[in-house]
């Protein structure tokens, strides 16, 4: 459902060209949990942001829930990312002048859903991320590891067809990233895709498929077996 | 238009900029609001009519100098020679010009004797061809006869018998009766002087624009036996710089010993008698233009700044789905909100300058149509300001959710 051939992206400033993704080629399915390490400056986030629609890509074929983006508009392409992806940020992206309630409300107003349905969902994947009785608190009211969760309740609340999620453990101290990790886990068990950019291997180790970026290209893909992440754990 | 909620809740959580711009847009409404007023205010004052055909007319001075110059003869046998011009209506010799600003003033009352009430009237002195140089109508009584028209001069003490008056004097001298009925009243000058009101006329303004009592004028039956005089005359339509060239060169071939000086058209006297009003409506116009200019700044400022501020929140929205045209409209919205808490203050402010200004200074009520404008003047400046910035803030990129910048 996420099929990238070929992909090539690079970046121009007036004295340098950066070739981030050299025809990069990767094919996510149903139900995986694709965790992506790489070097630093190796083109994952790029990866994840080309993936996620909120940057255009030089060449190649990117198939999205068996559609083609090469040719959507501005307009098609939020609306793509608003229904069929979830971002969960390394430093959480909560809106800081929002309670939690508004800031998982944020994605659901972009889309033409009812009060009363917005408010169910809210309320629900406040629930899923444990912060159900926080609804009315701010984002700095909260541990990180809270906030993310919140992030996470974000990303979830539309329903998404995947979550990106890019470093989500990279701001969290152990404790806490072990548990945003456990709870990504529970969130692919109830059937949600997700890819998650990691530089902790022991991360890595914990998703089902586990690929590495090098240079902006693939250079090594070793499936692990859910039984071996669970041992892990 | 979804946003509402959410952006106001943000927007209480920033309450210091939004709250300075929204006293920048209080104090700029109340400003507008009170100057347009003012503005207006003058305008009405300069848009009264004098009551004469001021396109058409002129006055033009004439001073004798030789030592056997004899007035009497000159004014007559200018007056009649003037009036035989072919670009020349009628004319008259005046003791003062309207709107001039200089002129002669007296009380009017209906009873004799010292300490009675008395109306102050401006007093303008002409023949019987007063009313048509002047374009004043009658509309009860009749003009004076050639016969009535006496020489004064500077010892002369008493008055002719027979006076005109406006309409506006007439009545405040004799609020219960109608215009006919005051034709043939007497009234009294210098207290104890009786003269015949012999005709009622339309509207003649006083040479004193400024005054109280600026539509109270007379007409009486002399002219001023004087070396210095003024001739006021009334050009046919359309000739009036035929009328002046003709005149003055009638006037200047003459050898009576005399300088003819002076000439000035009514619409020029006008111009002078109201430049203050014109300078002050053209002060009050400068710092409305400059107030908005500096509103609508404040605003870009503002504005851009919170931009700046939320770039990584803007780009995170854009992630989350939101299109180019929410970003525009989140800003939209909220200006809208902030302008329109000043916009609340203002028609509170405009008021309550209004209320000081009426009680300080006399100056006519507030109109009320004036907020209304105000206000979407004001919103219009507030959107007009956030649309650039805004425009800028849709275009930030999404990724830039994920950069850590
Ligand atoms: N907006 C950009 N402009 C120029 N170069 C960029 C930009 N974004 C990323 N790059 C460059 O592209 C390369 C890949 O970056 P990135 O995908 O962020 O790597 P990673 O996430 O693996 O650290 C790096 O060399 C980086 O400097
Ligand atoms: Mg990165």
């Amino acid at each position: 459902m996420l099929v990238m051939n070929n992909i090539t992206k690079v970046f121009r400033t007036e004295t340098v060209e950066t070739h981030a993704l050299k025809q990069f080629s990767l094919t996510v399915n149903e139900g995986d949990f694709v965790a992506v390490t790489g070097p630093s400056g190796s083109g994952k986030t790029t990866f994840l942001n080309i993936a996620g629609l909120l940057e255009s890509f030089d060449d190649g074929e990117y198939t999205l829930d068996g559609r083609s983006v090469k040719n959507l508009n501005d307009k098609q392409l939020s609306q793509l990312r608003n229904e069929k992806i979830g971002f969960i940020f390394q430093s959480f992206n909560l809106i800081p002048d929002l309670n939690l309630f508004d800031n998982v409300d944020v994605p659901l107003r972009y889309r033409k859903l009812s009060k009363a349905e917005r408010k169910e969902r809210i309320e629900h994947s406040l629930d899923v991320v444990g912060l159900a009785n926080r609804m009315r608190h701010l984002p700095s009211q909260l541990s990180g590891g809270q906030q993310q969760r919140v992030a996470i309740a974000r990303a979830l609340a539309g329903n998404p067809l995947f979550l990106l999620a890019d470093e989500p453990t990279g701001n969290l101290d152990s404790k806490m990233a072990d548990s945003v990790m456990s709870l990504l886990e529970e969130i692919n068990q109830s059937g949600t895709t997700i890819v998650m950019v990691t530089h902790d291997l022991s991360q890595a180790e914990r998703a089902h498929r586990h690929i590495q970026v090098l240079d902006g290209q693939v250079t090594e893909q070793k499936r692990g077996a859910p039984e071996l992440a669970t041992v892990n754990a | 238009m979804s946003q509402i909620g959410p952006i106001f809740r943000a927007l209480m959580r920033n309450k210091v900029g939004a709250l300075l711009i929204a006293l920048q847009v209080a104090v700029t409404m109340t400003i507008i609001v009170n100057a347009i007023h003012l503005i207006n205010a003058r305008g009405d004052l300069m848009g009264r009519s004098s009551g004469l055909d001021e396109a058409n007319q002129f006055y033009v001075t004439s001073v004798g100098y030789a030592n056997d110059f004899d007035a009497p003869y000159v004014i007559d046998t200018d007056l009649g020679g003037i009036r035989q011009l072919p670009s020349v209506d009628d004319a008259v010799q005046i003791n003062a010009i309207p709107m001039s600003n200089g002129g002669w003033s007296m009380g009017l009352q209906t009873k004799a004797g010292e300490g009675e009430n008395s109306v102050p009237t401006a007093l303008y002195m002409t023949d019987e061809h007063g009313l048509n140089t002047l374009d004043v109508e009658l509309i009860a009584g009749e003009n004076f006869k050639a016969t009535e028209i006496s020489y004064r001069d500077r010892n002369t003490r008493d008055w002719p018998q027979s006076v005109i008056l406006t309409e506006a004097l007439a009545k405040s001298l004799f609020p219960d009766l109608s215009p006919t009925e005051i034709v043939g009243q007497t009234v009294y000058i210098q207290s104890n002087e009786p003269l015949t009101i012999i005709g009622i006329m339309d509207h003649l303004q006083a040479p004193w624009t400024g005054w109280t009592t600026v539509n109270h004028s007379m007409l009486v039956p002399n002219k001023f036996d004087s070396p210095y005089s003024r001739y006021l005359v009334r050009a046919k339509p359309g000739q009036r710089e035929q009328a002046i060239e003709q005149v003055e060169q009638f006037m200047k071939q003459r050898e009576v010993g005399r300088m003819v000086r002076e000439t000035e058209t009514m619409t020029q006297v006008r111009m002078d008698s109201y430049r203050g009003d014109s300078a002050l409506q053209a002060i009050l116009w400068t710092i409305i233009v400059v107030l908005c200019i500096i509103t609508a700044l404040g605003i870009v400022g503002l504005v851009s700044f919170s931009i700046n501020r939320r770039r990584r929140q803007i780009g995170t929205r854009r992630a989350l789905g939101a299109q180019k045209a929410d970003i525009m409209s989140y800003f939209l919205t909220e200006n809208v909100m902030i302008t329109s808490v000043g916009v609340i203050l203002g028609i509170a402010g405009s008021i309550a300058l209004n209320m000081w200004l009426v009680s300080s200074f006399n100056l006519p009520r507030l109109s009320y149509i004036y907020l209304p404008i105000a206000m979407i003047a004001m919103w219009t400046i507030g959107l007009f300001a956030v649309w650039g910035p805004a425009l800028r803030a849709a275009q930030i990129s999404p990724a830039i959710a994920t950069r850590n910048v």
